[in-house]
């Protein structure tokens, strides 16, 4: 680790800057330039931010509510928003026909016949079932609406007749925070054992060394199958929801801990901590002070490397139905329906949550590199 | 040599036991037993029996003995090879895993080799052509590959191919073959039935090997003694295959350690979604039903799996690369 007010070695210094700018470049900076560099880190950033974005405003942004059931339309294909009506005009808004639901008599099957006398408009901006952002606004307005007896399912609906693409987005809530909750139970476990064990060795580094070796003795899917089927069935779905967090970073903190207690053993050493204890600066100043500034950057780049995998242990317990549980849901739990290969193969569109993940998942990855380039802004 | 083997060997003896401690702890912990979840799924069918010899069921099974009696006992027959019985399929464990552990492997190896030969070889055109496009190309694919979960791939290719052949290929057999004797025939459904699962984990893991390869092949290429070769005109091909490769291979056998447990328990949530008859999907049915001697057994070989991989991945370091030396 270099300080902050070290020279920079020339080669860094890129041809867009002038030379007046780079006489001193803070390390912040310096690091800030790394990352800009990396296109597809900045490409992630931004899917990212549209994502919890998109996740804090679900309700504005699907036109129905989280358990809004159409009754009528049980496992309903896409109904999509048309330009061109049934003569072959061509108009700028989008409409939709309102679709009459019937049980075929011979077959039993529910047949929708689109009623083409009636075109209705898509409504943006538009009021429609009010809901709540972060809990504490309360509103009804939609990013698109279209009037009853209408309906407008971008991406269908599930068995129950309740519109995918409003609960992607409810779903993201649940799924993009477990990741956040997780990692950030497993940086005050790991952390905190890391550096104290790294720090001040002796039993406690050796009996918790043990331990973490115990813990990633075991892959991480059979460990997480194991343990979440140690929550009480009985446990609402908040409840829960912490649980899988602590489920998925009791799996975790053991190998962030192990890497961290590295770093504190290579700095335990170093001259400004040896000066610091001569100085008699107390060990817990020595480590907030000193100690954890030097690694922050490292733990951060190894917290973000490891959100995907959790956001993925989420979907994958939600998904056998280990997880989330209803009334919230998740990509996982969205997915769960689409576990039965016959239902998947009568309604694909099951599947779409499975996108969301993956984005999420890449972006993450993305995010992951640039940070780990940008912790580490001297190397070449 | 020697020495350090065997020092080796006896420093994890004592993890491998608290490694069967935990495993049998964590299949013990959750609420109930194997007989009050056996009465909930019965009563569900209707069967109200159950729920009257509950007591007659609990010591049927040894049950209703303490835990720590239960753990000597059960590990004292561990140690001899007898894995106990499984409650749910009234067999022992050891049949349940000889049965499955056919398929299991046949599928694992073959995605394992297919991952590593391709990509071992991609990963090093990667790194020898940096920054051409087609490393461009192959960089971005590996993090598509890496950010792709295989059981929703696995999902997204059952779709794809009940589209392209009107076949829904779940399972590892089609049921027409299931008790026959092995045949041609039967080779080539079971062929059939492997394309799916192999091709969905192969993505994520061929994507993961190249990534590593670039890597540590950049790493190498950057160093002194490249510099050396290529002055003293040894082929640019020798250089690389003989010389970087060779000392790039380091980070993937170190990750052998894994693999050993992988290949028994790797993919476990594309089995349980393509229902393979595989060693994985037991291990979920008994974990949800608290068949404990089942599901711990299975957890606690794969703890030993990545012990002895890890094992075997540091001698096979030291004995491959002469400057790692432990003493």
């Amino acid at each position: 680790m270099v300080a902050s007010g070290d020279t920079i070695p020339e080669g860094l210094i890129g041809s867009e800057f002038d030379a007046e700018e780079t006489d001193v470049i803070s390390v912040r900076r310096l690091m800030w330039l790394r990352f800009k560099r990396n296109r597809l880190a900045l490409i992630g950033s931004i899917a990212l931010i549209v994502m919890y974005l998109a996740a804090i405003f679900a309700g504005f942004i699907g036109p129905y509510g989280l358990r809004e059931t159409h009754q009528k339309f049980p496992a309903s294909a896409p109904l999509l928003p048309r330009f061109i009506d049934e003569e072959g005009n061509l108009g700028f808004r989008p409409f939709v026909y309102a679709m009459e639901s019937k049980v075929d008599k011979k077959t039993f099957k529910r047949v929708l016949t689109p009623n083409t006398e009636v075109k209705h408009y898509l409504h943006f901006f538009a009021k429609g079932t009010p809901y709540t952002i972060l809990g504490f606004i309360e509103t009804d307005i939609h990013l698109f609406h279209v009037n009853e007896p209408a309906r407008v399912f971008l991406l269908g609906t599930d068995k129950q007749g309740r519109d995918l693409f409003s609960r992607i987005f409810y779903g993201a809530q649940v799924s993009l925070t477990v990741g956040l909750v997780g990692v950030s139970l497993s940086l005050i476990f790991g952390a905190l054992i890391g550096i104290a064990g790294g720090y001040f060795g002796g039993l406690f580094d050796d009996v918790s060394q043990r331990i973490i070796e115990v813990l990633i003795s075991f892959p991480q899917i059979p460990l997480w199958l194991a343990l979440a089927a140690l929550i009480p069935p009985t446990w609402s779905s908040v409840q829960r929801f912490f649980a899988i967090s602590i489920v998925l970073s009791l799996v975790n903190w053991g190998g962030l801990s192990r890497q961290v207690r590295g770093m504190v053993y290579a700095l335990r050493e170093e001259d400004y901590v040896i000066a610091a204890r001569y100085a008699s600066a107390s060990n817990w100043r020595i480590i907030t002070k000193h100690l954890l500034p030097n690694t922050l950057s490292h733990i951060l780049v190894i917290a973000t490397i490891s959100i995907p995998a959790m956001i993925l242990g989420e979907t994958a317990l939600s998904f056998l139905g280990l997880g989330i549980q209803p009334p919230m849901t998740s990509w996982g739990l969205l997915l769960n329906q689409a576990q039965h290969t016959r239902v998947l193969i009568q309604q694909p569109w099951l599947l779409t949550p499975a996108l969301f993940v993956v984005v999420t998942i890449i972006s993450f990855n993305f995010l992951g590199d640039g940070l780990r380039d940008a912790a580490d802004p001297f190397s070449n | 040599m020697t020495r350090y083997i065997l020092r080796r060997v006896i420093a994890i003896l004592p993890t491998l036991f608290l490694i069967t401690i935990f495993g049998f702890l964590v299949m013990e912990a959750p609420a109930g037993d194997y007989v009050t979840s056996y009465i909930v799924r019965e009563y569900g069918h209707g069967n109200t029996e159950a729920a009257r010899i509950e007591d007659e069921l609990r010591s049927f099974f040894a049950l209703d003995r303490p835990v720590y009696e239960r753990f000597v006992t059960w590990l004292a027959r561990f140690a001899q090879g007898d894995f106990g019985d499984s409650f749910d399929l009234r067999r022992s464990v050891r049949d349940i895993l000889n049965d499955r552990i056919g398929l299991t492997l046949t599928i694992s190896l073959a995605t394992f080799a297919i991952s590593w030969g391709i990509g071992i070889p991609l990963g090093v055109y990667s790194a020898t052509h940096q920054y051409s496009k087609t490393d461009n190309f192959l960089t971005t694919v590996t993090f598509v590959g890496l950010g792709l979960p295989d059981f929703l791939l696995a999902l997204a290719f059952l779709i794809l191919g009940w589209q392209l052949t009107g076949e829904v290929l779940t399972g590892l057999q089609s049921v027409e073959f299931l008790d026959q004797p092995w045949s041609l025939a039967k080779l080539l459904d079971l062929l059939k039935h492997m394309v799916i699962p192999v091709c969905a984990v192969v993505i994520t893991g061929t994507a993961w090997v190249m990534r590593v390869m670039r890597g540590n092949l950049l790493d190498q290429l950057g160093r002194d003694y490249i510099v050396t070769l290529r002055a003293k005109g040894v082929p640019e091909r020798v250089i690389i295959w003989k010389h970087a490769v060779k000392n790039s291979l380091h980070p993937l056998i170190a990750a052998l350690g894994q693999t050993l447990a992988w290949l028994i328990n790797g993919f476990t949530i594309t089995s349980i979604v393509l229902e393979l008859p595989t060693i994985q999907t037991v291990y979920l049915n008994a974990t949800l039903q608290q068949d404990i001697y089942l599901a711990g057994t299975i957890l606690i070989l794969i703890g030993f799996l990545v012990l002895i991989g890890t094992l075997l991945a540091d001698i096979i370091l030291a004995w491959m690369d002469p400057r790692i030396r432990y003493e």
